[in-house]
């Protein structure tokens, strides 16, 4: 139990995709989101195919690792206040974090492969790292909030969508140029740390934080025909919490995911946080650009559906 | 909007300009960075965190101001925006896309060369030494303040709101891992000035050159997230060279550090010397750094001396000189042909500067002077270009891309005039008088 303000309330699930022998996706919400007990939010999506038939397991190893290292960042930063501290969490952050995650996820995955090698003649020569780690490939995003600071860091496709303060949603860590068909980057990939995007956004006023933070494999963006139809749902979920408040969403949330993966054909998985309602309820709207208007409906409902192939 | 200010706030700055936040651009470790209406146009405003918000802070940005320090290769805060709502800011020019951060260079997203990165590094150092010049201290050297343009090397030196007059004791001491490590064990009467800033300008050149941290070998593998403690060894009690030719166990780790033993092996000689000095001796002795006018000397002769390999056009640095060591292509391994070489002798005190005649090389203004103070690797400055006969491949000749008609004198003494505009043909032993005393003879080696 955690006593004082809870300043967080989570959603997240995950479902396997239609033709997928497995859920090669993973998740983690842990964490209340104070000072000492950071909320860290993050899901990965293992590549799948046969050149990474232990993806699943990768995905797991990224989400671990990474919960691991987040909470240990959000602790960390508790005494940001001081001269000088900000600047190091954010050299840290964006230099070293990294490094650090890719390292770790790198060890326990050729860790895994040394306690579980596949049966092989004995002549047959021992795989180079890189070609065990390709076993294990995978994406990863993930999140840490404390009241003063939120830090996000993406590696590979997937989505993070963040509800600001004033409504606006921003998605902070979207390539400048979407990833091409299924080519995604990888936490197998040779020196996978250049390729890690952070995002980094330090709290002063409580009023100021982000109302609502998303974080997504791509099976769901991908149900959608255009990133428009992916923000639209982001808006829709973010005034279905703002209405319903997170038990009434979470009930709802595994057919939603169930339908983007109908229509992705992928694993589907959603973890979000929403910022606990202040005493005082503030109008809710977001505002997803100047051409859509918010959808505060039913989320999942967004029509902007692909056809299914 | 993310960050401290929305979009639409008015704010007021000192010299009178009012300031409308346009929008957000990036947040660091001191503060966020907004694009901004004023009525001289658009330009960036640095807005502080309130826990960077300090009385300390606003005299070190309102003395900056107040000097008026007009460079071009540094945006300088330009006028003080008072505390509203907790902090305050400055306003600075707005940095053109052209240039790239470094963090961007080591994640292989730009495209550029070793004779860009060169001459990145040589505008660095006579960046800074321009500001050692005028007696003040940067404090806060490190990967966060410079910008580069990948395809000419144009340097932008950004921040500098950590600046402060040589012997001020104030303030910050700067990123740990660019600072020197007298001032990481915090000796007593250690500060931060000239000489800590030459430390960090040796980090700064080496993550240029080598992509990598010059203390971070399998030490730095045991270190655990934000372990101060360990840092503060790795830094300052018992710093480290990663290719310290007496101790190597700190050496980097085949797997971990891949590019930095790539990067060391393709580097010249001349510099991997430096970086040794820099990295043993002027680890514990700060008088023995390299000093600016070291490293400017080295890396304009290493910049005269890369050449592309034959076999795959890879730009490779040499070592500057006449027989210099064979060296084997970074990319190809194929062992590098060294082209023919320009020795330029400037007027007294008389200074040899050797340019490896590889296609396209170029002789600058700065290559007349016997101690330039300030290099220009641009077209604005070209004196004389490398160039190829339009009809007659394979064959080269000097271009006069001056405004001196030169005297050319062949191997066999036959005299030529080449004004302006006009090319003579490239042959060993062929002797070049460039005007104001400056000679240039061509050799084969």
């Amino acid at each position: 139990m955690t006593l004082g303000v809870r300043r967080w309330e989570t959603l997240a699930d995950s479902v396997q995709g239609v033709n997928k022998r497995r859920n090669q996706d993973w998740y983690e919400c842990r964490g209340t989101g104070s000072g000492e007990d950071p909320l860290v939010l993050a899901v990965a999506d293992g590549h799948g195919s046969a050149v990474h038939a232990r993806s699943e397991l990768g995905a797991r190893f990224a989400v671990d690792r990474f919960v691991s290292l987040a909470a240990h960042f959000g602790r960390a930063a508790h005494d940001c206040h001081e001269p000088g501290r900000l600047a190091r969490l954010m050299t840290y952050a964006r230099d070293d974090f990294p490094r650090a995650l890719v390292h770790e996820w790198q060890q326990a995955a050729l860790g895994h492969w040394d306690r579980n090698r596949p049966v092989v003649e004995e002549a047959a020569r021992e795989p180079a790292p890189e070609d065990k780690l390709v076993l294990y490939g995978t994406t990863l995003i993930g999140a840490v909030l404390t009241p003063w600071l939120f830090v996000a860091w993406q590696l590979g496709d997937g989505d993070l969508a963040v509800v600001e303060h004033d409504g606006t949603l921003s998605r902070p860590l979207a390539p400048a140029e979407e990833d091409l068909g299924d080519e995604t980057e990888s936490l197998c990939g040779r020196a996978a740390w250049r390729s890690v995007r952070m995002h980094w956004a330090p709290v002063f006023e409580e009023a100021r934080t982000p109302r609502l933070v998303v974080l997504s494999t791509d099976g769901l963006s991908k149900s959608f025909a255009s990133a428009d139809g992916y923000r639209e749902f982001v808006a829709g979920l973010a005034g279905r919490l703002a209405e319903e408040g997170g038990p009434g969403v979470r009930k709802v949330l595994p057919e939603w995911l169930a339908q983007a993966s109908r229509y992705s054909g992928d694993d589907t998985t959603l973890a979000a946080a929403l910022r606990s309602a202040p005493e005082v309820p503030e109008p809710v709207e977001v505002t997803v650009d100047e051409e859509s208007s918010a959808v505060a409906g039913d989320a999942a409902g967004a029509e902007e559906r692909k056809t299914e192939t | 909007m993310s960050g401290m200010l929305d979009g639409g706030t008015r704010l007021a700055a000192e010299n009178g300009a009012e300031v409308e936040i346009v929008d957000f651009l990036g947040a660091g470790g001191q503060g966020e960075v907004y694009r901004v209406r004023t009525p001289d146009g658009e330009r960036a405003l640095k807005w502080y965190y309130p826990t960077c918000a300090t009385g300390e802070q606003e005299g070190i940005v309102r003395e900056l101001v107040a000097r008026d320090f007009a460079d071009d290769r540094f945006l300088w805060p330009e006028a003080y925006v008072p505390a509203h709502r907790g902090s305050f800011g400055y306003l600075m020019g707005l940095r053109p896309d052209r240039y790239k951060g470094l963090p961007a260079l080591f994640r292989r997203q730009l495209r550029t060369s070793p004779r860009a990165l060169l001459t990145a590094c040589l505008y660095t150092v006579e960046a800074y030494q321009a500001l050692h010049s005028r007696g003040i201290a940067y404090r806060d050297i490190s990967w966060g303040n410079i910008f580069f343009d990948p395809a000419t090397g144009d340097v932008l030196v950004c921040d500098n709101d950590n600046a402060v007059v040589e012997g001020d004791a104030s303030g910050i001491s700067g990123t740990m891992e660019f600072m020197a490590p007298e001032l990481v064990r915090a000796e007593p009467g250690a500060r931060p000035g000239t000489q800590s800033d030459l430390h960090s300008l040796a980090v700064l050149l080496f993550m240029f050159l080598m992509n990598h941290h010059p203390l971070k070998g399998k030490r730095e593998l045991g270190i655990h997230c934000l372990d101060e403690a360990a840092e503060r060894k790795l830094y300052g009690r018992s710093p480290l060279f990663v290719f310290d030719p007496a101790d190597d166990s700190n050496a980097p780790d085949p797997m971990e550090h891949a590019t930095v033993l790539a990067t060391w092996s393709a580097a010249a000689g001349t510099l991997q010397e430096l970086f040794r000095r820099s990295f043993t001796v002027g680890l514990h002795d700060p008088a023995a750094r390299v000093r600016e006018s070291e490293w400017r000397n080295a890396l304009r002769a290493v910049l005269d001396s890369v050449v592309e390999c034959a076999s795959c056009g890879r730009q490779n640095m040499t070592d500057p000189g006449e027989m210099p060591p064979p060296r084997h292509c970074w990319g190809c391994g194929v062992v590098l042909v060294l082209p023919p070489r320009l020795t330029v002798t400037t007027p007294p005190p008389r200074t040899e500067h050797h340019i490896r005649l590889r296609r396209g090389a170029r002789v600058q203004a700065h290559h007349l002077l016997p101690e330039p103070t300030r290099h220009d690797c641009s077209d604005a400055a070209l004196v004389a270009e490398l160039v190829e006969h339009p009809a007659k491949p394979g064959r080269f000749g000097f271009a006069n891309r001056s405004q001196q008609t030169w005297t050319g004198t062949r191997s066999d003494g036959t005299v030529q005039k080449v004004a302006p505009g006009q090319t003579v043909p490239l042959r060993s032993g062929l002797e070049l008088d460039l005007g104001d005393g400056v000679r240039a003879v061509v050799r084969a080696k």
